[in-house]
């Protein structure tokens, strides 16, 4: 069991790693793409601080401006959106196959035992394909999604790939700030 | 020639201010001029913690949602504690303390479970 949970996270590391190389490859490294990433982040920082000035004052001007700055942000957003999507779902579609493989592999077999009983919904996920009632037994899919969840998050973050604050807390991509990160 | 010299200096100074940053998160009442900075300072101090509470959890064995609920409110007690008291922040700079507690907390709590589940 031991061996089976240190090879999910070896698996999620390589999972992770090959995603990021993938998609800069596709994405990251296109001019289109560095263009657009430092026009939105310029434009999220600039919004940003304009509404910190400005965002209580009822002065219809600034108002109007701040509006037209959220409108060219949303467009630039849903143009970095777009240039992402094609890669997206070329990986999507790879790791989706990946995944299958894997789920086969560890079909039927406990990975790791729970410290905790899950919750009912979450029951499904860390049950899934596992034989018996005991709740304690944790699946290949919730540990890998576990993994996923904390190292995929951090390679980026290490990488510099992971979107800026400021952006995020603006934006409104279209797959949300960090798209595809389960896969 | 000078492409080398371009490198070392730039290195020199990335490898400085790498150092300050370190300084700076250390030493109490730091200034940040960069939020950016000290937000990436919890959200990494966040990263450490949720491995270190997890190998101790998964050691220990602290099971159950007391393990849990425990784990949480060490988490965020800490990083509240680090950044009011020790680095006294104004938290309003930062949209408020909520905005700070929550930073990296789900990548936190994925780190700490994957931890315990490998030490259990």
């Amino acid at each position: 069991m031991w061996a089976d949970t240190l090879l999910i996270v070896f698996i999620s590391i390589c999972t992770a790693l090959l995603g990021e190389g993938l998609t800069w490859l596709m994405v990251y490294r296109t001019e289109k793409y560095q263009k657009l990433k430092a026009e939105v982040e310029k434009q999220s920082k600039k919004l940003e601080k304009r509404k910190e000035t400005h965002g209580d004052s009822l002065d219809k001007q600034h108002k109007k401006k701040i509006e037209r700055e959220e409108e060219r942000l949303k467009n630039n957003n849903r143009d970095l959106s777009f240039v992402k999507m094609k890669s997206m779902f070329a990986i999507g579609f790879a790791f989706t196959a990946l995944l299958s493989m894997f789920n086969s592999i560890f079909d039927g077999r406990v990975v790791a035992r729970l410290p905790f009983q899950p919750l009912a919904w979450i029951q499904g996920l860390s049950h899934r394909n596992l034989p018996g009632e005991d709740y304690y037994d944790c699946s290949f899919i919730f540990l890998y999604i576990l993994c996923t969840m904390s190292i995929r998050q951090n390679i980026q973050k290490l990488l510099g790939f992971a979107p800026s604050r400021a952006a995020s807390k603006q934006g409104n991509s279209l797959f949300g700030p960090a798209p595809g990160q389960f896969k | 020639m000078s492409t080398k010299t371009k490198t070392i200096e730039r290195n020199g100074v990335s490898k400085s201010s790498q150092a300050s940053l370190w300084i700076r998160a250390l030493t109490s009442n730091s200034e940040w001029p960069d939020k950016e900075e000290f937000l990436d300072v919890i959200y990494w101090a966040r990263q450490a913690l949720g491995i270190i509470l997890g190998i101790f959890w998964g050691l220990l064995p602290l099971k159950g949602f007391l393990g849990l609920i425990l784990f949480v409110v060490i988490n965020a007690g800490v990083i509240y504690f680090y950044f009011s008291n020790f680095q006294n922040i104004d938290e309003d700079e930062y949209g408020g303390a909520w905005e700070l507690t929550k930073e990296g907390f789900m990548t936190s709590f994925a780190g700490f479970l994957v931890m315990s589940l490998q030490c259990m």
